[in-house]
């Protein structure tokens, strides 16, 4: 029998039997998309919880914590397998002003190495960087920072600086914030480049970035004033950028072996992901019971469908219809019910998908209240391609497997029986 | 044509512990020739429809042989058996057996499709087919619109159109009146004649016996030659 003659008659039983089959298909569609519906709510939260995580930061920096850290040791971190740059910032820890033009503000002194911050990603919204001590770059949000001086004790809103910050020479000092006066030893420095705005809106960029070189000035001043051992002038933090996301566990594990503290995003997102990946599963586990349900809707619609044509297919056996052809049109007819009611199930789970997705926060945040979780950007509900490939599979195979047993019925059929049978 | 050595078959009947075996067939030897008219006759319950089912593949023999042209078919797997069946026998029952589900058009090309026959070419000898017998006019009726006599010439239509050399008839003319069954046995005749189809007819009727080129008679399980055949 030609492929084409075998469908259109699948197709003529099916139409003999609308109404039963149109049930047994709505039974397969509900299953399946149950099943998608559910698990696309696994990976919404999944998503939503990641992208929270990740935020601003980026995804293969391992930030290292060492009681000692100095450029030794930075040195031979930058030498490790897979790592491809380590940044060692250094701030100030004591009160800073800044003051350009007639504008004051306090900004905070960053030490560090600009090649490593090139590779790690760090980068010049305008200008470029600097080429001595002296040298400054600053912060997207520096100008924010700078308050007109004869307005600062005013009640009126003060007003801050608005004009270029390339090329301008602004005086530096410090002092402790127990005392009112600053050290009244100034440091002048040359603005030579912004820095990129941060990716996130709400982060703000109020650091001077200076090169290492301007570090012996700024102690001298300070031991010049404190003399107390314990007290330092930096505090410094490095974070280690691994080549790509594959390495950073390998990367992390080795320094931790090594007596360091790390903490990397990859890491917390790993736990994550191993977490999410068994929530998952276990939603489609439970999805999939419910297409196990309609899947007994499909056996009985196939066994009811072999009862009744038992003499036909009788009649079929005598004429010379092989079994294997028997039961290829009757696993034929229960995949055909598989297939279109995972078809139907994927266009309604989008659509619930969609809607679940714009009517739920609404619903959540005036329930609740409060704009934040409005603004949080949760997304409910996600449903990727891989989801729709595996529910797929489970819905039509188990379609499949429900029609099995009736198909191999059908070919049990005893030829002489059928033919006793009365029409 | 067709050779029988020592075909034997019984059934197992009465309950699960309690069954015994009814012997149907006792060994039977016969030979059937290529182009002829046999009819098999005998009383009710003799084993008559038994021995066709089992030389049509329908059950499998206790014993015995049965070559058909060259083919030992009583060695046959079911679905060899349904593939030769498809290739070389035609069917007409006593109740027909059509397709409710397909016009009368239908039933007649559904062999052809089992056969995988391209849809033209099976148009075609549908249409020659159903003219031959009659029936170009009804065509698109359902089995249930249609008489019992037309019912038995589409029968005969779809046994005919895979051009089978082997025709077997379950008392094809027991469900037709005297006139409709001369009709039906003159077409059987025609087609006998013409195309040289070898028919094998279960009967006992002996007006459908007489047009027979040889009767064999099953009694007790046991096939004797002779009885009302024309040619005797
Ligand atoms: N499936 C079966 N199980 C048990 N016994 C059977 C079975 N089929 C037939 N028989 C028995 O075998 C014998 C022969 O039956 P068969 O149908 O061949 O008779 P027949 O000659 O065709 O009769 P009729 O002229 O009434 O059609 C009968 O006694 C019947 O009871
Ligand atoms: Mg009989």
């Amino acid at each position: 029998m030609q492929v084409n003659d075998q469908i259109d008659f699948v197709r003529q039983h099916i139409k003999k039997n609308k109404l039963r089959v149109f049930m047994t298909i709505l039974a397969a569609t509900m299953g399946t998309a149950f099943l998608i519906v559910l698990a696309s709510v696994g990976f919404g939260i999944h998503d939503t919880l990641r992208n929270e995580i990740l935020d601003n930061r980026l995804i293969n920096q391992i930030e290292v914590y060492s009681s000692e850290m100095d450029l030794a040791k930075v040195e031979k971190l930058k030498k490790r397998e897979h790592v491809k740059a380590v940044v060692f910032r250094q701030s100030v820890s004591i009160n800073q002003q800044s003051e350009l033009d007639g504008f004051i503000g306090s900004h905070n002194m960053t030490v560090t190495e600009f090649q490593e911050e090139a590779k790690a990603g760090f980068a010049l919204q305008e200008g470029r960087l600097p080429e001595n001590e002296y040298e400054v770059v600053v912060g997207n949000d520096f100008a924010e920072n700078l308050i007109e001086l004869n307005t600062v004790d005013r009640e009126a809103e003060p007003s801050t600086y608005k004009g270029s910050l390339i090329g301008k020479q602004f005086t530096y000092k410090m002092g402790l914030y127990e005392e009112k006066e600053l050290f009244p030893e100034k440091i002048t420095l040359t603005i030579v480049g912004v820095a990129k705005e941060p990716a996130k809106d709400w982060i703000m960029d109020f650091n001077i970035y200076a090169d290492a070189a301007i570090m012996p000035d700024l102690t001298r001043i300070f031991t010049s004033h404190v003399d107390d051992e314990n007290s330092e002038l930096f505090y410094g933090n490095v974070n280690v950028y691994a080549e790509n996301l594959e390495n950073v566990t390998a990367v992390s594990k080795a320094l931790k072996d090594e007596g360091y503290s790390v903490y990397s995003i990859a890491d917390q997102l790993e736990q994550l992901d191993v977490f999410f990946l068994a929530f998952k599963a276990g939603l489609v586990f439970v999805g999939t019971i419910a297409i196990l349900i309609a899947s007994i809707g499909i056996f009985n619609t196939m066994t009811m469908a072999v009862t009744e044509r038992t003499r036909e297919i009788g009649v079929m056996k005598a004429i010379g219809a092989s079994p294997k052809l028997i039961q290829r049109l009757f696993l034929m007819e229960s995949a055909w019910i598989g297939i279109l009611g995972t078809i139907i199930a994927v266009i309604i789970s989008y659509g619930v998908s969609f809607i679940a997705n714009m009517v739920l926060p609404i619903i959540v945040s005036a329930a609740l209240g409060e704009e934040e979780i409005a603004s949080m950007d949760i997304t409910f509900s996600i449903i990727p391609w891989q989801l729709v490939i595996i529910a797929s599979a489970i819905s039509i195979t188990v379609a499949m497997i429900s029609g099995w047993r009736p198909a191999r019925k059908a070919t049990k059929i005893d030829v002489i029986q059928a033919l006793r049978q009365e029409l | 044509m067709i050779q029988v050595q020592e075909l034997t078959h019984s059934f197992k009947i009465g309950k699960k512990g309690k069954e015994r075996q009814v012997p149907v067939l006792k060994g039977l030897s016969f030979a059937i020739k290529e182009g002829e008219i046999v009819s098999i006759v005998g009383r009710s319950g003799s084993g008559k429809s038994t021995l066709l089912h089992i030389l049509a593949g329908f059950l499998k023999p206790d014993a015995g042989i049965i070559q058909i042209g060259d083919v030992r078919t009583s060695a046959f797997s079911e679905a060899e058996s349904a593939k030769f069946r498809l290739d070389h026998f035609g069917f007409i029952f006593q109740n027909f057996q059509l397709m409710p589900g397909l016009t009368a058009f239908e039933n007649v090309e559904l062999p052809l499709k089992l056969a995988g026959v391209a849809k033209k070419i099976r148009r075609e000898k549908v249409q020659q087919l159903l003219q031959l017998v009659g029936l170009t006019e009804v065509q698109d009726h359902y089995p249930n619109e249609l008489s019992g006599g037309q019912q038995q010439r589409v029968s005969i239509a779809r046994a005919l159109i895979t051009d089978p050399p082997i025709i077997f008839a379950d008392e094809p003319t027991g469900s037709l009146d005297s006139e409709t069954e001369q009709d039906i046995l003159l077409l059987i005749q025609s087609l006998n004649k013409t195309r040289g189809i070898t028919f094998i007819i279960i009967t006992h009727d002996d007006t459908v016996a007489e047009t027979a080129d040889r009767v064999y008679k099953m009694h007790d399980g046991e096939l004797t030659e002779g009885g009302v055949g024309h040619a005797s």
